[in-house]
């Protein structure tokens, strides 16, 4: 489990540096300031695992709140509050928690009537947990082969920082021992938790801090790597390895700020620190590095570090958040009753974004980035497919994927395909226009004009052969190449390029 | 055999799981791992059990408090409820153990204020409260002004709590001291705790002015800004769980207490000490035996639901309006009605007290304006112009019949005792 494995790895290190241990560091690090490519992790005992947190898509978990931004700008209400450490299951008041009593802040929430109700402001109980955000949260474990809790027991984690307006934040366990597949072996899987978002921090003063209420209570879904992560990419990989199968699962909420990733990293010498706040993925690799070249350096210099939570700052480097919460931080929520929770059939498992990339790109032909875009975006190839049986896939995909880019490229239109669909992807599998037209009329409905359908009917057939035959006739001197630029010229949008050139062909062969 | 607080190791089919046993008898085992998650096993997956270890026992040892001199002493009475909650992280139970040294540890700011003497005199949620109880806390409170103390802070749960402050009113005659009910809406192992404020800000009017009376002291807002003093008979818990759920009805708080500053401000006239120094206080307590039923009229009502009440001492019946019944027959549908009055006039005949509230709560009983309530009148039925709520009309009633002659309870019933009725209505005592 997540939290024993910190502290056997708290346990094992030892504050005293060997000498043995020094010289392997000095070899491991010897560039722990400037090129920090060379660094050997595993001689460095560079141990990291991740924990990642997706809001999703559901109304609140403990009420039934929308989880949409406000309406509104200005608070409906402003509440006052303080919060006072209560000593956890052990007796013990956690250091974390001790942290934020000394500082003896007060709390003003800002409550928004369309988005927070009692609940949020701690004067109502909770409502038993959202069925679909637990649903998700089942799915999810499933995907990453984790075995399922038989009952849901909600607990509260103490966060006295002033972010819960409760003193604690509702966290269930869903499932536990699951593994992801990456390039460099199975990395662990240790728990998913459902609990609730925290409310989200609007400025922080010497006396009080300011919380908005809103994103307070929105589904959260935590999940916990071992700490077998291998090196600072290994950790961007399982990372993106997650991301992709939490989308994979559906119903997760999408943009900034939903998804986020802590890194819990050590090195032998050092005490584990967690890392918060990544603007995005891609930065993960070059923060561990800084951070690792800080503590190298730190070290050599025999400078005390301490186990603590830092800040991912926008220049790579962290800078200190708080002190590490202790384990003695959890007891029952006794307001919410347990829930018996059962494994979901595989027939209603979701396919992973990435298989049916392979799939869409095996079965329709795609080339591999467009079978991933389509996966990736959801765009649900397989019942387009079926709706529109006379349009093959990889038009489909290029409709909705590729024609929206380059038209925004080229005219500088926002295009939404999916508002045209009945009206352009219908007409083209009934035959009403051609496939040649399609980026026009998506020009045409982009600036918002109305569209003569009639214009972009396909011409085909005898019509279309009597024109050629004519062509050739009156053009006899002209290759075939600039034939097929006059015919296609002609019937802009309305002919199907491969069969003009197999007429043509037909035609001046004669 | 395991006990709950052991660590143990549970062997199912699958899986291997180690973590502390919790107290709980149900289809499922459930245990507390070592990440602090409680996890819930299906019990007829267990293969094995194994005991890992004993439980520790862990004692949280408090420092013994030093009086200190120049403060007042303030008695702390604790009858259970919410505030006085306590998990038992081990066991998942709730204990209630409530020495002065582990109060002061709970509420460091009170060591500051007074010298506190606290005890546990009942452990109860307040809805299981009966007349017996508030006979036991009387003589408690007698007992702490014997022994000498500035005032007593009573914590209790919040259901009924205006029903015993209520009663405590009306028992403590030439009450000398202040006794203040405090209680909590969120209990005191939440960081978000309303406990701490409500008790804190009980012991600063208590310490700050020589208010003699019975009062309940809880949030005036959703802020943990300041506290309200409520007339221990003009409060009634409005609201099922927020923390200004007590508000004063037909009246003014009485004061308010800045949380912050822990300074008292007075908001209307109250009964001070300088009333109560001469005479001795004198303890008038409920008859166990006494029986008040209490109903609320309503549409469609038969007269099958009074006559449950034949053989009480009393019935206090939240009426409709200025305090109405349905008792007349007025078309073919409400031919049940005449049936009502006559359950009305059986009751009364047998030896039933009759007493009329609003279930509007806010206003006065006044059976003169339409006829039905002078039929409620001629018919014995009492309580005309009166300002109580229901609940105190209630507490009221059952207190008159233990302690007086039949005869005489109309006229106590109508006579204001300590601040019950009010002789005019003010503006600013609705919705407040």
């Amino acid at each position: 489990m997540r939290r024993i494995d910190r502290k056997d790895r708290r346990g094992n290190f030892s504050c005293v540096i060997t000498k043995m241990e020094m010289k392997n560091k000095t070899e491991a690090g010897n560039n722990a300031n400037g090129n920090e490519n060379n660094l050997d992790y595993q001689k460095l005992g560079f141990k990291c695992g991740l924990e990642i947190h997706q809001q999703l898509d559901t109304k609140k978990l403990f009420c039934n709140c929308s989880t949409s931004q406000s309406s509104s700008t200005k608070p409906d209400k402003i509440v006052m509050r303080r919060l006072r450490v209560s000593a956890g299951e052990t007796g013990k008041v956690d250091i974390a928690a001790e942290h934020e009593q000394k500082k003896r802040k007060y709390f003003l929430y800002h409550y928004y009537e369309d988005t927070c109700c009692l609940t949020d402001l701690d004067e109502e109980p909770p409502m038993p947990m959202n069925k679909n955000a637990l649903e998700t949260a089942v799915k999810m474990a499933m995907l990453l082969k984790m075995d399922i809790v038989d009952e849901v027991q909600t607990m509260r984690k103490i966060v006295i920082d002033g972010s819960n307006t409760t003193g604690f934040q509702r966290t269930s366990l869903i499932a536990i021992n699951g593994k992801i597949e990456t390039s460099q072996g199975d990395v662990s899987v240790q728990t998913l938790c459902l609990e609730e978002e925290s409310a989200q921090v609007i400025e922080r003063n010497e006396d009080f801090d300011v919380y908005n209420l809103s994103r307070l209570g929105i589904p959260l879904i935590e999940i916990a790597t071992g700490s077998e992560i291998k090196n600072p990419e290994h950790a961007m990989e399982c990372a993106e390895k997650i991301g992709m199968i939490l989308r994979s699962a559906g119903g997760i909420k999408r943009g900034i700020g939903t998804i986020r990733q802590d890194v819990n990293l050590s090195i032998t010498g050092a005490p584990r620190v967690e890392i918060k706040g990544f603007q995005e993925l891609k930065s993960i690799p070059k923060v561990i590095k800084y951070e690792i070249g800080r503590q190298l350096s730190a070290l050599s210099k025999n400078e005390k570090l301490l186990g603590e939570v830092r800040k991912a700052e926008p220049d790579f480097t962290t800078s200190f958040l708080r002190p590490m919460p202790g384990a003695d931080r959890m007891y029952p929520e006794t307001d919410i009753s347990p829930v018996k929770l059962e494994a979901l059939g595989e027939e209603s498992l979701p396919e992973l974004i990435e298989d049916k990339a392979k799939r869409y790109s095996s079965e329709y032909g795609m080339s591999n980035e467009l079978a991933l875009l389509a996966a990736k975006k959801g765009i649900d190839i397989d019942s387009y497919k079926a709706n529109y049986l006379n349009v093959k896939p990889i038009f489909i995909a290029e409709y909705f994927l590729t024609m929206p880019k380059e038209i925004k490229k080229r005219n500088n239109i926002e295009i939404a395909p999916e508002t045209y669909e009945q009206d352009v992807l219908g007409r083209l599998n009934s035959g009403e226009i051609s496939k040649e037209a399609v980026m026009e009329i998506l020009v045409e409905l982009g600036k918002g004009n109305k569209i003569d359908y009639s214009k972009y009917k396909s011409v085909s057939g005898g019509d279309l052969e009597k024109e050629i035959i004519e062509i050739v006739k009156k053009n006899p001197d002209k290759t075939q190449g600039a034939l097929m630029g006059m015919i296609m010229a002609k019937f802009r949008g309305k002919a199907d390029g491969k069969i003009v050139s197999q007429l043509l062909s037909k035609h001046m062969k004669k | 055999m395991e006990k709950p607080g052991d660590k143990i190791k549970v062997i199912t089919e699958s899986e291997e799981f180690e973590g502390i046993l919790m107290p709980q008898e149900r289809e499922f085992l459930v245990i507390k791992l070592s990440n602090g998650y409680n996890i819930g096993i299906d019990r007829n997956k267990i293969k094995d059990i194994k005991l890992v270890s004993k439980r520790e026992a862990k004692e949280q040892k408090a420092e013994e408090i030093k009086e200190k001199k120049g403060l007042p002493t303030i008695s702390i009475l604790h009858t259970g409820g919410t505030i006085a909650s306590k998990v038992d992280y081990n066991t998942g139970g709730v204990v209630a153990k409530y020495t002065p040294e582990e109060l002061i540890l709970k509420f460091p700011e009170l060591n500051e204020i007074a010298n506190i003497r606290s005890r546990l005199v009942a452990n109860m949620m307040s809805e299981n409260m009966r007349f017996a109880h508030y006979n036991v806390i009387a003589r408690e409170i007698e007992k702490e002004i014997n022994n000498g103390t500035k005032g007593i802070i009573i914590t209790h749960g919040t259901d009924t709590l205006h029903y015993t402050a209520a009663a405590l009113s009306f028992m403590l005659e030439n009450l000398p001291v202040p006794v203040i009910l405090v209680g909590a809406q969120r209990s005191s192992d939440r960081g978000s705790t309303d406990a701490a404020v409500n008790i804190i800000s009980a012991a600063v009017l208590i310490s700050n002015t020589d208010f003699a009376g019975v009062g309940i002291c809880m949030h005036e807002s959703m802020d943990d800004k300041s506290c309200i003093i409520i007339s221990g008979t003009k409060a009634r818990k409005m609201h099922s769980s927020r923390r200004d759920a007590f508000r004063p009805v037909n009246s003014k708080a009485i004061a308010r207490i800045n949380f912050e500053k822990k300074k008292v401000e007075v908001i209307s006239d109250y009964r001070s000490m300088k009333n109560a120094v001469s005479e001795k206080l004198i303890v008038k307590p409920f008859k166990d035996s006494v029986k008040i039923g209490f109903i609320k009229s309503h549409p469609s009502f038969y007269s099958q639901e009074l006559l449950a009440y034949k053989g009480f001492d009393g019935l206090v019946i939240e009426g409709t309006g200025l305090g109405h019944m349905p008792i007349n027959a007025s078309d073919e549908f409400t031919s049940e009605n005449q049936e009502i009055k006559n359950a009305l006039k059986e009751l009364i005949d047998s030896g039933t007290t009759i007493a009329m509230s609003t279930q509007t709560l806010y206003g006065r009983v006044q059976m003169n304006v339409y006829s039905v309530g002078r039929e409620l009148l001629d018919i014995g039925v009492i309580g005309n112009y009166s300002d109580m709520t229901p609940e105190t009309t209630f507490i009221k009633l059952s207190w008159v019949l233990s302690n007086y002659k039949k005869d005489d309870v109309p006229e106590i019933m109508s006579k204001n005792i300590c601040g019950e009725l009010t002789e005019r209505t003010g503006e600013g005592t609705f919705l407040v």
